[in-house]
């Protein structure tokens, strides 16, 4: 079977010389980066952090030289994003735009495009953020209403985008919306390059989520003017261009690790007397974790040859999911130490944040039944 | 991967591995002929070095054999025959023909006798003992892994089976062996439990395989309330998550199998057999439920693949003996972080 098939990475491609360099990197830059913090995992923010990791090489590293970037594969770009993770560094600011915005964009932007602002990605100067749901249309991505209308010279933008994670401080917005009525569900749709900074009539508003965080904002564009050399991409192509960027965003190391400082805080609690159910549980997450990594090494493999695993990326986000919504029951199980929000013992304060964020780990980038839903297609059922 | 000897397992297990074979096969009558074919092909010999008759082959490849063994259901020593003539080629002793199995020699008790070696011990759930020639084993000696060959023929053989009804015997040992039958291992190979555990986690996920295929065709065929009971959204999540955990399963035996000889071993295989006897519960669970009662009779083959699942989990070590192997290994390894441990150690051995 195909689907369940998930080549072995190709071999050579552990690159311990970068995994080193990296673990030292971060270990000077991170040095007083408390456990509450690295809790964040990928949604933690820092321009100046994403820019000293882009002096090293660390951003854009895929791309083509001419366009800033290193003409590195995925594998090597895969072991720099792990480490970034396992030690819960604020990569956001540029993750997005490293992950799927620049890839998209090499793939999709006119020269101009590429040329103005790939090589500010991979400098590590421009946050992205994805323009994609709307309040009547979440996991029906196809029901999008937002509207952009042909105007003389451009494009006028009306509609809401919602729950756009860092919009309010982003450079860049990726925006999906409706070019033409089409009688097929996923025709007429194309994808924007939204210059936040630049552009007038953007209303963006914060949402708090319910952690008390502000990371996500609804986005209002009223008669929003957007350039003609807005358009990413073709006219009406905008539902195949985002199919392709999924692959990207669903099987990456974020898809498991977004829990990973929790373990990290288990594991100290218990390495010197640990029971042999609690020896038992920590080895069955460590066979999960283990397996986890080389399906999305596999994935990264299949990326770097040019083909499109969209569907062994739905597997791993929703075994991914799974692993690291799991976390917490699981560390309640094995010690009993209350969650204090913010409280001093890190333990405490790492078990509560992530018991706040995992609810939110089979929502983003595509709901637990969408994916089951996508994994069913590509079984032959429907 | 494009192999040549695993489309020749495949053309050979579709044309002769029957649900009639299997049915016979738990009720005490071995595949003889069969048997004659899969030797006769050389799959026997497919993870012996090239210079000790083997088809120079990469050992990943030579045990992806395994998998599709499982796929098929098939109810012959196979894998046990492949590993055994791997490790008495290893030890450079003869490698005799014919169906050989292998068994778990950790708790064996050797001793010197003059030039000959005398074992004592108990061999328990021994795979297919009764239709094999000789059981090879690795016990330890003066702190040196010693391969064993036992000829089951001097050997006092009780039988007993496992939950797919595959021989699985019990021998109680108290022999002093010839010597060529008992020679130090040049170099570690990881125990008896190790390359068992690799087999069944190799063969499970095949099986896993097949069990999914029957049950997304069984989804696409069987009609209720005027649909295929496919198009409920309820059949098909089950599906998809057989398809993770299958995946899973696979990607880990394989993960193991590409580690073979190699100080990864240990620590992938431990997760292998781990991650799969979790998906067998799983996988098992919901083909059963998809498939309603006819799934559960004897005359629908789905049992032949569930029973082998659950059973394997018993073989060679259970999902809590290699969970707490790793999770041992985990807690008081000697680096800083438990990430350290996952990429390092888990992914490349321990540090010598
Ligand atoms: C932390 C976070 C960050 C996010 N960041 C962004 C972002 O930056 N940009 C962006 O565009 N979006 C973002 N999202 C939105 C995310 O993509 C959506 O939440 C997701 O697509 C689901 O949409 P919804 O919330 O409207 O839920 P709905 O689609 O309304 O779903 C509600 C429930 O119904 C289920 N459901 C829906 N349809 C079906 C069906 N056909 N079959 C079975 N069940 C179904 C869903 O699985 C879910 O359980 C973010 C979300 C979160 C939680």
């Amino acid at each position: 079977m195909t689907l369940t098939a998930f080549s072995p990475p190709p071999p050579g491609t552990d690159f311990d010389d970068l995994r080193q360099e990296v673990r030292t990197f971060l270990a000077e830059e991170l040095a007083d980066f408390p456990p509450e913090k690295r809790a964040k995992s990928w949604n933690g923010f820092s321009r100046d952090f994403s820019r000293k990791l882009a002096q090293r090489g660390w951003v854009g590293m895929t791309f083509p030289k001419e366009y800033g970037g290193h003409a590195r594969n995925a594998l090597e770009r895969y072991v720099v994003s792990e480490e970034l993770l396992a030690a819960g560094a604020p990569v956001i600011s540029h993750w997005i735009a490293d992950r799927q915005s620049g890839p998209l964009i090499l793939a999709k932007g006119t020269d101009d495009q590429k040329r103005r602002i790939v090589p500010r990605i991979a400098a590590g100067e421009l946050c992205f953020c994805i323009g994609m749901s709307e309040p009547d249309s979440g996991s029906d991505l196809a029901a999008t209403r937002t509207m952009a209308t042909e105007v003389e010279g451009g494009f006028r933008i009306n509609g809401t985008k919602v729950w756009t994670t860092y919009a309010h401080v982003a450079d860049y917005m990726i925006l999906f919306c409706r070019t033409g009525k089409s009688d097929d569900r996923h025709g007429g749709m194309s994808q924007f390059l939204v210059d936040l900074k630049a552009t007038d009539n953007i209303q963006i508003t914060p949402i708090i989520d319910l952690s008390g965080e502000h990371h996500f904002n609804q986005v209002v564009f009223d008669d929003t003017f957007l350039p003609s050399d807005a358009l990413l991409g073709e006219k009406g192509e905008g539902w195949s261009q985002v199919m392709s960027e999924l692959a990207f965003e669903r099987s990456g190391p974020e898809r498991f690790l977004s829990s990973f400082a929790l373990i990290e805080e288990l594991i100290r609690l218990l390495r010197d007397d640990a029971t042999e159910a609690q020896q038992a549980e920590i080895g069955r997450l460590s066979a999960h974790l283990m397996v986890l990594r080389q399906m999305s090494r596999s994935v990264a493999g299949m990326l770097n040859e040019g083909e499109n695993p969209s569907l062994q990326a739905a597997i791993v986000k929703d075994l991914g999911a799974l692993f690291e919504k799991d976390i917490p029951r699981l560390a309640r199980s094995l010690v009993s130490r209350p969650a204090v929000p913010g409280g001093s013992d890190s333990y405490a304060a790492v078990l509560a944040y992530t018991e706040l964020a995992v609810p939110s780990f089979s929502l983003r980038g595509g709901t637990r039944e969408i994916l089951r839903g996508i994994i069913a297609r590509g079984l032959g059922l429907r | 991967m494009e192999s040549m000897i695993h489309d020749m397992a495949e053309r050979l297990f579709r044309d002769h591995v029957t649900h009639r074979m299997r049915e016979d096969a738990a009720s005490g009558q071995c595949p003889e002929a069969l048997w004659t074919q899969i030797e006769e092909a050389g799959l026997t010999m497919a993870l012996v070095p090239e210079d000790a008759g083997g088809f120079g082959v990469p050992p990943a490849e030579a045990l992806g054999l395994l998998r599709i063994a499982g796929a098929h259901g098939l109810p012959l020593p196979l894998a046990e025959t492949l590993i055994a003539n791997a490790v008495l080629a290893t030890a450079n002793m003869a490698l005799p023909g014919g169906r050989l199995t292998i068994a778990e020699g950790e708790a064996l008790r050797l001793e010197q006798r003059g030039k000959r070696v005398h074992a004592s011990g108990h061999l328990t759930l021994v795979p297919f003992a009764r239709w094999a020639s000789l059981i090879v084993t690795i016990a330890v000696l003066d702190g040196t892994d010693h391969v064993l060959s036992l000829p089951v023929k001097v050997l006092n053989v009780a039988p007993a089976q496992d939950l797919a009804g595959m021989p699985r015997d019990d021998i109680k040992l108290d022999h002093t062996l010839a010597e060529t039958d008992a020679v130090p291992l040049p170099r570690p190979m990881g125990g008896m439990r190790q390359l068992g555990a690799l087999i069944r986690s190799l063969a499970a996920a095949g099986a896993m395989e097949t069990i999914l295929e029957m049950s997304i065709q069984y989804a696409n065929d069987r009609v209720q309330f005027g649909r295929p009971i496919g198009k409920f959204q309820a059949i098909q999540h089950n599906l998809a998550t057989m398809a993770g955990e299958t995946a899973a399963s696979r990607t880990a035996a394989e993960m193991a199998a590409g580690s073979y000889d190699t100080p990864a071993f240990a620590l992938t295989v431990a997760a292998a057999k781990a991650r799969a006897g979790e998906a067998a519960e799983k996988v098992g669970a919901l083909a059963h439920q998809i498939h309603g009662a006819i799934g559960y009779t004897q005359e629908h083959a789905l049992h032949h693949f569930t029973k082998r699942i659950w059973g394997w989990r018993d073989d060679f070590g259970t999902e809590l003996d290699w969970t707490r192997e790793l999770g041992r290994a985990a807690l008081s390894s000697p680096h800083d972080t438990f990430w350290h441990f996952i990429t390092d150690s888990a992914a490349k051995g321990a540090p010598a």
